[in-house]
């Protein structure tokens, strides 16, 4: 149809009013998210629940896993691929806020300081996964990601983009993650990467050229190839 | 509606960082652009798409889990020196570096004993070559994964002058110490189960005193 053969597996899918979400735009005053301390309440609430955790009350780890569990399980899931290996990570992280709480100095939010635990140990957890991979596939190659597709030939759109998401960087697939799949804001992403929100926007613009490369190749490319 | 004018050129600057007003300019002109409103296009459907990926499922027994395992956590007793050495960092210099003076001379005192208090003969236990094999293996990996936290925390370890920090360095300077001299009399003592196990005790206290360093830093 298009010099392109819309590549793209999810064209068909996309309907005019979802479009909005491509060009979200950070005005920095959207408390939705309630992470980033931009009010003296979401501040206040933050430091709350930081001071039960501290004090060992078990409501306050309960509040916390009432209020962020189910983004913490999507975030492992989509960082490691399995929905048990997400919900170890998640117990995981529980039990390291539990260990680590007295060194947190509420410099950062404290549902980002967890947070940025969850996601170091995601990321742990994926080495350990892949060097036992290796362990285990010594000599035998281990198959490739699929490399681009014909048009059509993605079992699902989720499927392509997971795979493609795959072969980014693991900074750029956690800043991808965390912005285009999570709806964190660039400020949160910074406090838990610990990189600045420039970084974030700049490593955000790389993984979408690159994801964008992978799943359909820029016109000029693609006209070229033909 | 919009007098703000954009082209082509602006197209990735407001990818990466526009303001609405430049979203919403770049809209304009990819109205007239085939190959911006193409772009575009292709830009926002990645986010359509990654906004699919976002996954919630109800797993009722995950929070029973996780309170069996932070009550088993809280009522251990705590590992070596871990809440003390946690609880410090909120109490004033002073008894920090009082606290760090401590914590050195109880590590030294242990590693002391354990390496001048010989085996007890009578209940010394001698492994097999294929098990000695086996130790010196897991002792390989045990070292090669210490390593790699010892280079991860170093930066941290070496930047920070706080007293807490000082005391982990004398901590870790004091259990090197003790590790090596363990290996050197392993090496000369290959099959003495004793001494492997106090070794094995020594990478295990290593390995967590970098843990909680890197932990500090998370």
């Amino acid at each position: 149809m298009t010099t392109m053969g819309l590549a793209l597996p999810w064209e068909a899918r996309i309907s005019s009013q979802e479009q909005e979400r491509g060009s979200r735009v950070e005005l920095g005053e959207n408390p939705g998210s309630g992470l980033a301390p931009t009010s003296g309440e979401v501040r206040s609430d933050d430091l709350e629940l930081a001071a039960a955790c501290q004090a060992g009350e078990m409501r306050g780890y309960e509040r916390l896993y009432s209020l962020h569990g189910k983004r913490m399980k999507s975030i492992a899931r989509n960082l490691l691929g399995s929905t048990a290996d997400a919900e170890d990570a998640v117990q995981e992280t529980f039990l390291k806020v539990q260990r680590s709480i007295g060194t947190f100095r509420a410099q950062s939010s404290f549902v980002t300081w967890t947070f940025r635990i969850l996601i170091n140990t995601c990321y742990d957890a994926r080495r350990s996964r892949m060097r036992k991979k290796e362990v285990t596939s010594e000599g035998t190659e281990e198959s490739p990601l699929p490399e681009r597709r014909a048009p059509g030939a993605h079992p699902s759109l989720k499927l392509a983009l997971q795979r493609a998401m795959e072969k980014l960087t693991d900074h750029q697939r956690h800043v991808f993650l965390l912005y285009e799949v999570e709806g964190f804001r660039h400020s949160e992403i910074a406090g838990m990467l610990e990189i600045t929100e420039t970084a974030s926007k700049n490593t955000l613009f790389q993984a979408k050229k690159n994801l964008r490369t992978m799943l359909e190749p820029p016109r000029s490319q693609s006209a070229e190839a033909r | 509606m919009n007098d703000m004018n954009v082209n082509c050129a602006d197209r990735e600057r407001i990818f990466m960082d526009g303001s609405a007003a430049e979203w919403a300019a770049l809209e304009a002109h990819a109205a007239t652009c085939a190959e911006c409103g193409e772009e575009l296009r292709v830009w926002k459907s990645m986010s359509t798409a990654a906004g699919e990926l976002r996954q919630e499922w109800e797993t009722h027994h995950l929070w029973t889990r996780i309170e069996r395992g932070l009550t088993e956590q809280m009522s251990e007793k705590p590992s070596r020196l871990r809440a003390w050495l946690n609880s410090i960092g909120s109490v004033s210099v002073q008894w920090q570096m009082a606290a760090a003076l401590l914590a050195l001379v109880v590590v030294t005192g242990v590693a002391w004993k354990i390496l001048h208090t010989g085996p007890n003969p009578t209940t010394e236990v001698f492994l097999k070559n294929s098990a000695v094999s086996e130790v010196e293996r897991a002792e390989a990996d045990y070292q090669k994964a210490i390593d790699k936290l010892d280079a991860e925390a170093k930066p941290q370890l070496e930047a920070a002058a706080t007293p807490l920090m000082a005391s982990y360095r004398e901590k870790l300077l004091v259990l090197d110490n003790a590790i090596d001299e363990l290996r050197a009399e392993a090496g000369q003592n290959p099959a003495n189960a004793h001494l492997r196990h106090q070794l094995l005790a020594m990478y295990e206290e290593k390995q967590e005193t970098l843990q909680e360093i890197l932990e500090m830093k998370r």
